[in-house]
């Protein structure tokens, strides 16, 4: 057993220069271990073995020798976390780069469903009124006459009845002054109903299935979703129809919309006019799809008419209100560029699965 | 109605183009459907002058003819056999786009040079069928006499026709004359009317002492009816200039009797007729109901039966017309007609509509009579037509006129408070505009100031024609429709708001479609209409019934009276067959389909009543449930959808709508498989069916799929079991206990019974058990199966102790084996 400080020193600042540099070559995670054990180990580690070997200091040296084998193994303790991490983040990386797929390939398969082209179109509709501060309702599409007609000023035998092919259902009574039961030709019967059933101020939306006893073509289904719209209360004026039907189409087709008003005949409304609006394909410079003429046919509108305010109990003196119906299937056709109406009934997957991206 | 342009300007200057004429028309209300030039395709056809006809010499049956057209003078070969010296034709050069006269289709052609007979032929003289001008191809067509030889064809015979589509409303308008006056006001240009004689008022046909030319039996039904007799009048053919404007609106020619009633009607709106007077026994017309069965043979030579809603034109014996719809054979202008009784009348809008729609005869006159005349266009209508007779018939005199008119129609005023203009239409115009406007309509207002700080009122006079303007709002219409929508700002709706209402079955409904769609459905949307025959391919035995009452309603009150396709027969009361049906196409090109719908269906109740319209939701699967891909074995590829992937759907959705209390029994419903069908449960309520179709009803429809998935629930029953939540159980914030158990029981015992056993013995802590292990096999004996279950406990106040777990477990082995006698097993 060899005695004197310096003596010590310089062994501990041997076994230091050794295990750092043998700590340096060390690769592997299973090397480390193995140097771990040899030189930190707490049995048989070689720089836990100085201090047990510091029974043959005299008491004098012990503290200086201890003091100095625990700094040398803090910085030894360091060294080799320094190290561990730098081969436990190799490992990871090499572990990881026999883990990489082809990210190129398909995904593991989930059912796509879709919504019918018609529910997206009427809720973005309804959403569009919400903002307008209409609320969505529904009616019968099984209908009495005096609703469907009647009480929309088209009285039974009127030539303005001409204009609705109907499909009467149950039988069918001779005499013209029988309410009868008919499939709603349009949305409008809501207007009386509404009206009907409670006070202005009324602002609604209905959209709803209607029917015509009329052959079908690319742009005529005889079973066609229409959307009413009816605001009633003092004050409600044609600029409001315009500023309203503007903000709609607006949102449908884009901020730089215009609404135009041709006047046309429904008899449950006075003054009333059909309504377009710009083009949406080609902003209103002319067409395929607008025919060349920049707007797009969107449906009737106009002031509700004093007759039907009378019928349903309103006084027209007082209240005044607009009213306008358009059809779904239309706007669906413009929105996604669809030319033939027959495709919304017949429920081909091919035609509904084009829908599965297109909302709002 | 076709409005030919040459027509209007003898009545208004047209100072806009035509198209832009078009589109002020149409934004005025008078819809412009299209504009057709007549004439512009005519190059290289002039109106020629015809020097001479000879034989051909080498033919009995045609002609040559020499014409001159300017400087042109040549030799044209022509089989028309009304070709003469001195008349005056259009001439076809070579080169000419003309349409073929001897085919039945419309088909152009370009004229070459020919030889004919061995004679050439350097043109071509032409019938009004080659111009495109009428069917007419007997002979050529041959001009006025003031026509100008040499001139361009398309300079003195082209025409601008504006087709015009004529709302109900718009009686009016529905003439000539009518649109005239609508132009002019809307282009403030002056309306020049025709100049029209006047008619005597006189018997002079009839003594005196006799009855009138005309009488009118059914008033209520007849408000005007204006008689003329003429006499020494000569049927001929009509003038080619009445031909030319009866055939540019559309019409053709018959005689000129006829074609003056005709005239006038397309000029003024007032049907006309004309009666050989010698035919009409006594030589007068009465206008009476018909009697019951009565019948009269119409000018189209049909026999009618009318009824006593309908009115007659009789003579002294018989029904010689059906009022406003047709003449009657019998006392029709021939051609050795030289006496004739004009009628220009006012029959009854619903009367004539009646016999219209009931005859089937939509007649011209009578699709005007049933919008509703003016009872004051007779009279004048009658004027105009005799002077043109007159004229047309040099030797034929008025011996007498005869006016029924027991209550004459006068005009109407209508006061249009000035605010009412502004609280239409949300902006105002100045009084001197609104006031030129209407006087532009003929609307003749007078202002009348109101009381100190108040409105002044519009005191309008509204002529007889206008039958539409009845009310103030009539009159803003026409105010904006003249100055122009495009003048109306845009606002918004002032003032209150509504309640702000959500409807909660629609929102029920827009959620259970969410739902679907993200569980990997496609929303479909089905006509609501169907037949029986498709209703039956639901059963094995051909007779469709109800799920939820086994019946068959009786559909009397939902069948349609009136249908387009064989299958539209009644409204459906099932989604099912739609399902099915709409399954069947897709599977046709997908391997795989998964349909739902959120529709009505339609309950008949009563005759007389509304049906109920029930919110229904079906949904319809079949074919792979995975196709080839990367994730899946060669043993899932291929394999069908089934039972437990509708079911697994079916829970789904019942969990994310958020209701408890579900129960699934069997249902021996017929259109499913028995066996592989479950009634959907709610608190005990039936709600719906779903299982495997019925590989018979699968096949009913064409499914060829291994198996055919189908259910339907009421969608409205499923809503009323929507509980809405607030807050939240708070559970999640204890750790929960799982533990397995395994069982052996009865082959018979359902699954869902051992569930149910074990959530009833551990009340309330046990949240779930799940059958995650269904076994058969060594160690099972025969007869029985073993389950494995997961059982989940939790307590919303406490982490549950392992000596609470011990006894929870003891309570449901004791139960298991109590209740289902099973045994347990490690």
């Amino acid at each position: 057993m060899t005695t004197g400080g310096s003596i010590e020193v310089g062994q501990i600042e041997a076994l230091e220069r050794e295990a750092t540099d043998r700590l340096a070559q060390i690769a592997d995670e299973a090397a480390l271990e193995g140097w771990f054990r040899e030189f930190l180990g707490r049995k048989d580690g070689k720089l836990s073995g100085l201090l047990r070997g510091m029974g043959a200091l005299s008491p004098e040296e012990r503290p200086r020798f201890g003091a100095a084998v625990n700094a040398t193994k803090d910085r030894v303790t360091a060294a080799y976390e320094a190290r561990k991490a730098t081969v436990g983040g190799a490992a990871l990386t090499a572990r990881l780069a026999a883990d990489a797929v082809d990210i190129t390939q398909p995904g593991r398969p989930v059912p796509m469903g879709t919504l019918h082209p018609t529910t997206l179109v009427t809720r973005e509709l309804s959403a569009i009124f919400a903002l307008l501060g209409f609320q969505t309702i529904e009616g019968p599409e099984v209908e009495e006459t005096r609703y469907n007609f009647d009480l929309l000023n088209i009285p039974t035998n009127h030539p303005a009845r001409d204009k609705w092919d109907t499909f009467y259902v149950g039988s069918r009574g001779t005499d013209d002054t029988v309410n009868e039961i008919v499939l709603r030709t349009h949305t409008s019967p809501m207007q009386a109903r509404t009206m009907q059933r409670q006070d202005p101020p009324v602002r609604v939306i209905v959209p709803g299935r209607c029917y015509r006893y009329e052959a079908t073509d690319a742009s005529h289904e005889a079973i066609f979703f229409q959307l009413e719209g009816l605001a009633v209360d003092k004050k409600i004026t044609m600029s409001d129809l315009k500023g309203t039907l503007t903000e709609m189409t607006r949102q449908l087709f884009g901020s730089s919309t215009k609404v135009r008003f041709r006047c046309d005949f429904f008899p449950f409304v006075e003054p009333g006019v059909d309504f377009s609006a710009t083009c949406a394909v080609c902003g209103g410079k002319g067409c395929r799809v607008c025919k060349g003429t920049g707007w797009l046919e969107l449906g009737g509108a106009g002031m509700v008419h004093p007759n039907v305010l009378r019928n349903v109990g309103y006084d027209p003196a007082i209240y005044s209100g607009f009213a306008f119906g358009l059809g779904i299937e239309r706007i669906v056709m413009i929105k996604y560029g669809i030319d033939d109406i027959r495709n919304f009934y017949a429920n081909d997957l091919r035609f509904l699965e084009e829908f599965a991206g297109t909302r709002i | 109605m076709n409005v030919p342009l040459s027509w209007l300007r003898d009545f208004v200057d047209l100072t806009l183009a035509p198209g832009d004429l078009a589109a002020r028309l149409t934004m005025a209300g008078v819809e412009v459907e299209a504009i057709r030039e007549v004439g512009a395709e005519w190059e290289q056809v002039y109106v020629g002058y015809v020097e001479g006809v000879e034989r051909h010499p080498n033919a009995d049956r045609l002609n040559l003819v020499r014409v001159v057209a300017g400087e042109r003078a040549l030799t044209v070969v022509t089989g028309a056999p009304n070709i003469a010296e001195g008349q005056k034709v259009p001439l076809a050069l070579v080169g000419a786009r003309l349409w073929d006269g001897h085919s039945d289709e419309p088909k152009r052609i370009t004229l070459k040079a020919s030889t004919i007979r061995g004679v050439p032929s350097q043109g071509m003289v032409c019938s009004e069928k080659e111009l495109g001008l009428s069917d007419e191809h007997e002979g050529i067509m041959v001009l006025p006499d003031d026509a100008p030889v040499g001139t361009p064809l398309r300079d003195y015979l082209g025409d601008t026709i504006l087709e015009l589509e004529i709302t109900p409303n718009l009686v009016h308008d529905f003439s000539i004359l009518g649109v005239a006056r609508e132009v002019a006001a809307l282009t403030a240009q002056p309306l020049h009317p025709p100049h029209v004689p006047d008619l005597p008022r006189s018997q002079a046909a009839t003594g005196t002492d006799d009855p009138p030319l005309v009488a009118i039996d059914a008033p209520e039904l007849c408000a005007r009816c204006v008689g003329v007799a003429i006499a020494g009048v000569t049927v001929a053919e009509s003038p080619e200039w009445l031909k030319g404007r009866l055939a540019a609106a559309g019409l053709r020619a018959i005689n000129n009797i006829a074609d003056v009633t005709n005239y006038v009607m397309l000029e003024w709106g007032q049907p006309l007729h004309a009666y050989d007077r010698d035919q009409l026994a006594g030589g007068r017309i009465v206008v009476r109901r018909s009697e019951p069965g009565e019948r009269i043979e119409s000018l189209d030579h049909v026999v009618r039966t009318l009824d006593e809603r309908m009115l007659v034109i009789g003579d002294a014996e018989r029904a010689v017309g059906i009022a406003g719809v047709m003449g009657g054979a019998q006392s029709e202008i021939g051609d050795g007609t030289t006496n004739v009784l004009l009628e220009a009348a006012n029959f009854n809008q619903y009367a004539v509509r009646h016999a219209m729609q009931t005859l089937k005869l939509p007649s011209d006159a009578a699709v005007r009579f049933g919008r509703g005349l003016d009872p004051n266009l007779a009279w004048e209508a009658a004027a105009r037509a005799t002077a043109l007779i007159l004229d047309l018939c040099p030797g034929a005199r008025v011996t007498g006129t005869a006016d029924a008119y027991p209550a004459p129609t006068t005009e109407r005023t209508v006061d249009l408070p000035y605010g009412e203009i502004a609280r239409l239409l949300g902006v105002t115009y100045p009084v001197e505009q609104t006031v030129e406007v209407l006087g532009r309509l003929d609307l003749g207002a007078t202002v009348i100031d109101g009381a100190a700080g108040e409105e002044p009122t519009l005191r309008v006079i509204v002529p007889t024609w206008r039958q539409d303007i009845t009310q103030s709002a009539d009159l803003v219409e026409e105010i904006i429709r003249v100055i122009g929508y495009d003048t109306l700002p845009t606002t918004l709706p002032e003032g209150r708001t509504v309640e702000p209402r959500r409807d909660p079955l629609r929102l029920f409904a827009d959620e259970t479609r969410d739902i679907l769609a993200a569980s990997g459905l496609h929303e479909i949307v089905c006509y609501s209409l169907t037949d029986e025959p498709s209703l039956d391919r639901l059963a094995t035995d051909g007779r469709w019934v109800t799920w939820w009452e086994r019946d068959r309603p009786r559909f009397d009150a939902t069948r349609l009276v009136n249908t387009l396709r064989s299958d539209w027969q009644i409204l459906r009361p099932t989604l099912m067959a739609d399902a099915l049906k709409t399954l069947s196409q897709n599977l046709k090109f997908r391997p795989t389909v998964r349909l739902f719908e959120v529709r009505p269906v339609y309950l008949p109740r009563q005759l007389g009543q509304l049906p109920v319209e029930r919110l229904t939701l079906s949904i319809a699967l079949a074919g792979e449930r995975t196709g080839r891909s990367l994730y899946t074995t060669a043993g899932e590829v291929g394999a069908s959808l089934d039972f437990f992937d509708l079911k697994g759907t079916v829970e789904a959705l019942v969990a994310r709508l958020g209701i408890d209390g579900v129960t699934y029994t069997p249902s021996d419903y017929a259109a499913f498989s028995p066996g592989r069908a479950a009634e959907l449960r709610i608190a005990g309520d039936l709600i719906g069916v779903f299982g495997e179709a019925h590989p018979q009803v699968a096949a009913n429809f064409g499914i060829a799929a291994a198996r055919t998935m189908l259910a339907e629930f009421d969608a409205e029953a499923l809503f009323s079991k929507v509980e809405k939540r607030m807050g939240t159980t708070g559970a999640t914030r204890f750790q929960p206990t799982v533990q397995d158990f395994a069982v052996v029981v009865d082959e018979a015992t359902a699954a869902g019974t051992v569930e149910e056993a074990i959530l009833t013995a551990a009340k309330p802590l046990a949240q779930s058990a799940r059958l995650f292990d269904l076994y058969r096999g060594e160690q099972v004996p025969t007869g029985k199966k073993s389950l494995a279950f997961e059982v989940t406990f939790s307590a919303p106040n406490r982490a549950l102790a392992e000596r609470e777990i011990e006894g929870l477990r003891r309570r449901i082995e004791g139960a298991l084996q109590k209740r289902l006698k099973a045994t347990l097993r490690a």
